[in-house]
């Protein structure tokens, strides 16, 4: 009897953790694409979070529908989303010097107008993938984890991966690799630094391509909701570098423990604070974070 | 000038077009506070913040004081400007796109607390019959602000005359030329005797001051306001597109896409695309800064006037 509530305790320290991480991993899926992009091309993408939702959308009318689950509708989103970042990459290409200012300044109109356009395609309500509310219970801990929890963390964690390895591992992501690093000498060492950006756009929207639906899975699609998804992205890249996944995976898992922390203790109205004051903090504590050695080179 | 004068006596005097221009002149305003501090070359995303502050500091100062809704303006002005110095110790080395970023995340503090402090401010629900502005006696002209358009309408247009003459004051005055020195190059201004901090310091608050005024007016006018409606990114977003559309560096640029935007957007999308047609000035942005990077004014000074290039 003595032990009872300690073992509760722990028990719901480790529901906490589980519930943390897998909104962390999430976290880390959402920046990986925008740190690619800003990475390789330079370019701040703000409307990374209105793309997550559109895609988000997309899998839900898929959804609604024709009844499609999520392992089709993925794919799916993922090729709508390859080609609304080429389309992004085509745009971006042309615009006049300061270039990540300017970058920043058309994709602000690139949010006002996506959230415009959703709110009149797709209207105001608040809308999600109903998930089957089944509940899987691991006896050992007697732990609870949704099945939505099961899919974020295990499709977060092998595209982290797969993505990670792309990069670490094969020739293609050393050139992107290269391309991060210097643009100027990858261009002398023979990478075509034109195909580095269209690569690091696609594989960008494929990233988001994933993401939507899971979004959509795991939280309310809403209209004005994007932009918290492009905070995280910043934060996570400003907390990690430009193209680091181990990094954005370990940002990733802080932000979801701070921000489930926060909503626990001081209820979920505050949890945009948290995460504004967190961007502030690490955008005045590394001021470089955003400019890795291109820019200061450049200056 | 004349034509905006004598406008309300051409046009009928209760009619929508009376009350869409003086919007375009408050919205001018808007854009003139916010192109103020992006003339020392900084580019702010969160002028919503200071909007919102003056909105809410107005309202409740009305409120809870009962001040008249002149002084109150004042106040929420200068709400805003303490918000603005905040801005200015906190982001004081970052420039360029992460200054644009944080401005971006700054406007969310000032709303979640908003949001939440529901004993004070009412919270998610908003503070609700905001008084009218009182009449004013000018000699034996009663402007009634509230219940008259025209009135409301000079109001406005006085308004914008004193932003539009601070305007010129930060680009024609010895002191513009200081801000435009930071704006070119920090270093060499600083190698002219310019202090650039102080300078920057001084924008950045006038700015804020005056948007803070603008969202205490809009206050009044409006009756009513909602954290989710004054710290809206859309509020953010409006003041740059015109200025960017109009051309940032031309005295009349900021006015010039009030009055083009501002009548399209109400006139034509609304009445087109009840929802979302805010969308106008997303795809305008985009435009601008691709076809016309200086902004409509530099396009046409060069093309009507070529001689004075």
């Amino acid at each position: 009897m003595v032990s009872f509530p300690s073992r509760c305790l722990i028990r719901m320290i480790i529901q906490f953790l589980v519930d943390a991480i897998s909104l962390g991993s999430f976290y880390a899926l959402i920046a990986i694409g925008f740190s690619l992009i800003l990475g390789v091309a330079h370019a701040f993408n703000l409307a990374h979070g209105e793309m997550i939702l559109l895609s988000g959308y997309l899998a839900y009318f898929l959804n609604r529908q024709f009844s499609l689950p999520l392992i089709v509708s993925i794919p799916i989103s993922m090729f709508s989303m390859l080609f609304v970042a080429l389309c992004l990459e085509r745009l971006l290409r042309r615009i006049p010097d300061p270039h990540e200012l300017n970058t920043l300044v058309i994709t602000f109109g690139l949010v006002l107008l996506l959230q415009n356009l959703m709110l009149m395609a797709f209207s105001a309500d608040y809308r999600i993938i109903r998930p089957e509310t089944r509940l899987l219970d691991i006896p050992v801990h007697g732990l609870f984890l949704t099945e939505t929890q099961i899919v974020i963390l295990t499709l977060s964690l092998a595209t982290t991966g797969i993505v990670y390895l792309l990069l670490k591992k094969t020739f293609l992501g050393k050139a992107l690799r290269a391309t991060m690093q210097d643009k100027e000498t990858a261009r002398l060492a023979g990478v075509n630094v034109r195909n580095m950006h269209l690569i690091a756009f696609g594989l960008g929207g494929i990233l988001i391509g994933v993401a939507g639906p899971l979004y959509a899975r795991m939280a309310y699609l809403h209209p004005y909701g994007g932009m918290e998804a492009t905070l995280v992205a910043v934060i996570l890249t400003i907390f990690a570098g430009v193209g680091r996944i181990r990094g954005l995976l370990l940002g990733g898992w802080i932000l979801g423990l701070v921000e489930s922390a926060t909503t626990l203790l001081v209820g979920s109205g505050w949890r945009e604070l948290a995460s504004a004051v967190i961007l502030i903090l690490l955008l005045l504590l590394r001021p470089d974070g955003l400019m890795p050695k291109w820019a200061k080179s450049t200056q | 000038m004349i034509l905006l004068i004598v406008w309300p006596w051409l046009v009928e005097q209760e009619g929508i077009h009376c009350r869409v221009i003086g919007m375009a002149f408050f919205y001018g305003c808007l854009a003139l506070a916010w192109n103020l501090f992006s003339l020392s070359g900084a580019i702010s995303l969160g002028h919503a913040a200071f909007f919102g502050l003056g909105a809410y500091g107005s309202a409740l100062f009305c409120h809870y004081a009962s001040l008249s809704p002149y002084l109150t303006i004042l106040l929420g002005g200068l709400l805003g400007a303490l918000y603005g110095i905040l801005w200015h110790v906190t982001f004081r080395k970052l420039r360029g796109a992460p200054f644009a970023l944080a401005t971006l995340a700054s406007v969310e503090i000032p709303k979640v607390v908003i949001d939440n402090w529901e004993g004070f401010t009412f919270g998610s629900l908003g503070v609700v019959g905001i008084p009218e502005l009182p009449s004013l006696s000018l000699g034996s002209v009663l402007l009634n602000f509230g219940k008259d358009p025209a009135a409301l309408y000079y109001l406005l247009l006085m308004v914008l005359l004193f932003m539009t003459l601070v305007h010129r004051y930060a680009m024609t005055s010895r002191w513009g030329w200081a801000i435009r020195a930071v704006r070119e190059d920090e270093i060499a201004a600083a190698a002219l005797g310019i202090n650039v901090n102080k300078t920057r310091f001084q924008v950045l608050c006038s700015s804020a001051f005056f948007t803070g005024i603008c969202g205490g007016l809009y206050g009044h006018l409006i009756g009513l306001i909602e954290p989710g409606l004054v710290f809206s990114l859309h509020i953010s977003a409006v003041p740059l597109v015109l200025s960017m559309f109009g051309g940032r560096l031309q005295w009349y640029g900021p006015i010039l896409g009030a009055f083009t935007l501002y009548p399209v957007d109400q006139l034509l999308f609304r009445s087109l695309l009840p929802v979302g047609h805010s969308a106008l000035y997303g795809l305008i942005v985009i435009l601008t800064l691709i076809f016309f990077p200086q902004g409509m004014g530099a396009w046409l000074q060069k093309h009507l006037c070529p001689a004075s290039n």
